[in-house]
């Protein structure tokens, strides 16, 4: 295993260094500087000396002074003023979300309303008819500020309700307070930190800005107000801004990134799975040499051979990770339906991911794989055939229909790849009629089918182009079984009436039993059993197929 | 004898869409349906039956539109959230998707001892936690307190699930789906697990469920629902010998033809 840190955690870290400057600086100001930020301590406009290291202001007031003491004011309205935003933000959310009703009818409006306003405008209206001050400036900030992370956080409240766990844990009695702080606040935190620190930051530069405009406390030395001595005093044209403007503007800079960079890092903590899933960003290019096996195994596809043929495929995730797949080998012959059943984890979708060309990621991939004599594996060649000669129906991919279009729509959008639009739509409409869709339903959207109807365009959408093969990944997955036995139906059908060729990828070896031909068992990466589906339930040869093929509940027999 | 839980003609109606297509579903329509101490019942049918809106309203999720519920002969469905509260925690919901069930930042002793914090009798640190988790055979335990969801199988997380329906020893569990969202092969281990926490705590299931084999092995009892109706219920070695309705023999056909069943020419 890698001991290498997520990227979550350096940048978290970084973020932390940055914060800790100011913050050191802000708490230990008076032993750092030894001048007072407010009063004079020397001559005017003085040059940066051994004992005014940034020099001395037009009231010879020691500008390294006003940079320590400046990191207090900044933090404490950026602190101050994000956390009032959000908490203000963080209760109208859950209110408005967890209660619904009036309660939410009359937050969200007002939420609207403030968000309808003009960010700076109405901070300089409020600063300039509250007056200046440092609490004052928080509270003109946060109360400007707190309908974002309102809306935002509200969304989510909507969306958790919902949640499996929320629901389970509203039916084992919790009480609603015990379900908003236990599952909703919790799984908020990402979303929270993320607007606490856009406030924050928001608050540092706002305060900046008012200061530079005049609306800040002239008895503060904020960075805001430096700059703004700075510019009155002509720094940028006698050379002084090199030791009066870049140290705040750097300051303010550091800080804005301290706050982003701990904000990435909240989330992370938050969701520990992103801990786990940050590492494989991180890859380094050390590549490993094709194995002498694998180049030596290049197979011949004498004609009619097999439609496919996959030769000692292996495939890493990532180039440091173990091997997902390692060195399988099988066929898939012309005009017959092959199963390739595996549990979860056994790297069955790997394998036609790899096949396709559509690994996420930086991936590993070693062996042969040739289609109608054309090999694939490589990138290119892989984008050629897909969603031509060979269509591919992905997992759940009824569920991701567009759903602002009709279906006979998105058929035609699919076979318009290959053929002129006018081709296209009568093309879509034979083929919504082939998978079992009746006119009526071709305008319908994907929300008014059920999801059987779904998966059949989705199976429309894959022949749109004529493929020769046709790869179903896990089709049946989350449908009732009458429509599992429809959809299974429908592909050996298929098959038979169109001559086609099916790879089916599946979990449940009961339900290719009756439409496979073929069949390829698969256990942690590896073939253990292949074969002509009558054989191999037969007589299993090994002990894993055995415990598969017993997967059935239930030894009731039924008289169709 | 009462039964723990009595539906009497329950009745639920949703509105969809909007405009010309508003329509009103009937979601349940006049379904009546018992569960007796320690009894195993199965409620079958296909998705948009109204087999998950009965579930939910058993555990008052859901308000019934008419009809009664009663546990332990006590009517609850027209109870104020406060009381159903109490009453909540003699029952337990189990969801189908074990991804989703679990909080992904709780860690499995907190998510498994949940149901006793809400109650008050215990916490993460409770014995009783560990010991439902040997019980639902995530042995040995201490391996697992620790761990987060993300670092579960689907079927590991599917127990710690029903870890977590056992550890308050509620009276009634209504498991929405408990395998339609694991593999085939683990199918097996969840039905045996079921039976065994019956018989080892007569803790009674509803188990809905749209797998008829899932059904015949698990349970005493089998309601078929069709269209937000029950259009047969008896026990399930009888409707399963002899189906009465011909949307039952039409489920047991696809149950067939998907390899679920045996086929007897």
């Amino acid at each position: 295993m890698s001991r290498r840190q997520s990227p979550g955690k350096i940048l978290g870290r970084v973020g932390l260094v940055l914060l800790a400057v100011p913050a050191l600086a802000a708490v230990f100001a008076p032993l750092t500087a030894r001048h007072s930020p407010t009063r004079p301590s020397a001559r005017p406009l003085l040059k940066p000396s051994l004992g005014h290291p940034l020099g001395t202001d037009d009231l010879g007031i020691d500008i390294f002074a006003q940079l320590i003491y400046g990191s207090r004011i900044s933090l404490a309205i950026g602190l101050g003023a994000a956390v009032l935003a959000v908490v203000v933000g963080l209760t109208v959310a859950l209110v408005a979300g967890w209660r619904r009703g009036w309660a939410e009818t009359v937050l969200m409006r007002l939420t609207d309303v403030t968000l309808a306003f003009p960010f700076l405008p109405l901070v300089l209206v409020l600063a300039a008819f509250f007056g200046r001050g440092l609490i004052v400036t928080a509270l003109v900030i946060g109360a400007v500020t707190w309908a974002r992370p309102a809306r935002v956080l509200w969304a989510q409240v909507l969306k958790l309700r919902e949640y499996p766990h929320v629901q389970a844990a509203r039916a084992m009695g919790a009480t609603g307070t015990r379900c908003v702080v236990r599952h909703i606040l919790t799984r908020l935190t990402p979303v929270t930190s993320a607007q606490f620190v856009r406030v924050a930051n928001a608050a540092v530069i706002s305060e900046a800005a008012l200061a530079f405009l005049g609306l800040g406390d002239p008895n503060q030395a904020s960075w805001g107000i430096m700059l703004a001595n700075a510019s009155s005093n002509n720094a940028l044209l006698t050379g002084a801004w090199k030791w009066w403007m870049v140290p705040p503007g750097l300051a303010l800079t550091l800080v804005v990134l301290g706050f982003a960079f701990t904000g990435y890092a909240s989330e992370e903590w938050a969701d520990p799975r992103l801990a786990s899933t940050g590492r494989l960003r991180f890859l380094s290019s050390r590549r490993r040499r094709p194995s002498p096996a694998a180049t030596a195994a290049a197979v011949e596809t004498p004609d009619p051979g097999p439609i496919l043929s996959v030769r000692d495929l292996v495939v890493h995730y990532d180039r440091q990770g173990p091997a997902v797949v390692k060195g399988v080998s099988f066929d898939v012959e012309r005009e017959r339906v092959t199963a390739l059943v595996g549990e979860s984890g056994s790297g069955k979708s790997t394998i036609v991911l790899a096949l396709l060309g559509l690994l996420p990621g930086d991936p590993l991939v070693e062996g042969e794989a040739t289609f109608e004599g054309r090999k694939l594996l490589r990138a290119a060649a892989a984008a050629r055939v897909r969603g031509r000669q060979v269509g591919f129906v992905t997992q759940a991919a009824m569920n991701a229909l567009n759903p602002a279009y009709t279906i006979h729509f998105q058929v035609s959008e699919a076979a318009a790849l290959t053929m002129p639009q006018e081709e296209a739509r009568r093309r879509a409409t034979d083929l919504l009629e082939t998978v079992g869709l009746p006119a009526s339903d071709h305008g319908a959207y994907p929300h008014e089918l059920s999801g059987g109807m779904r998966q059949r365009v989705v199976i429309a959408m894959a022949l749109a182009n004529k493929p020769d093969l046709l790869i179903a990944d896990e089709p049946t997955t989350g449908l009732d079984l009458v429509t599992q036995a429809a959809i299974l139906h429908l592909l050996g059908d298929l098959k038979d009436r169109l001559g086609l060729t099916v790879l089916l990828i599946t979990h449940d070896v009961q339900m290719v039993m009756r439409v496979a031909d073929e069949i390829v068992i698969l256990q942690d990466g590896c073939v253990v059993e292949q074969g002509a589906v009558d054989t191999v339930v037969a007589d299993p040869q090994q002990d894993y197929t055995r415990r598969l093929l017993n997967t059935r509940l239930s030894p009731l027999t039924v008289k169709v | 004898m009462s039964a723990l839980l009595e539906v009497r003609h329950a009745t639920k109606t949703f509105r969809s869409g909007a405009g010309a297509r508003r329509r009103r579903v009937m979601a349940l329509d006049d379904v009546s349906l018992s569960v007796g101490e320690g009894e195993i019942v199965a409620l079958v049918g296909e998705s948009g039956s109204g087999k998950s809106t009965l579930g939910r309203a058993v555990v008052g999720l859901e308000r019934l539109d008419g009809g009664k519920a009663l546990f332990e002969g006590v009517e609850y469905a027209s109870m104020s959230e406060r009381s159903l509260r109490e009453l909540r925690r003699q029952m337990h919901l189990v969801l189908q998707d074990p991804y989703q069930s679990l909080h992904p930042g709780m860690r499995v002793a907190t998510a498994v001892a949940e149901p006793l914090e809400i109650a008050g009798t215990g916490n993460a640190k409770s014995p009783k936690v560990a010991e439902a988790l040997e019980e639902v055979g995530l042995t040995p335990a201490s391996q697992f307190l620790a761990r987060y969801p993300h670092q579960l199988s689907g079927g590991q997380r599917q127990r710690v699930v029903l870890a977590r329906a056992l550890v308050g020893r509620p009276r009634l569990v209504v498991a929405d789906e408990p395998t339609s969202m694991v593999d085939a092969t683990l199918r097996a281990g969840i039905v045996a697990l079921i039976r065994q926490l019956r018989d080892h705590h007569g803790i009674a299931f509803l188990v809905i469920t749209h797998d008829l084999d899932m059904a015949a092995a698990v349970a005493e009892q089998v309601a078929i629902m069709q269209r937000g109706r029950l259009v047969e219920c008896g026990p399930t070695p009888e409707v399963f010998a002899a189906p009465s309705h011909d949307y039952t023999k039409m489920l047991l056909r696809a149950a067939a033809e998907v390899g679920r069943l045996d086929v007897a020419d």
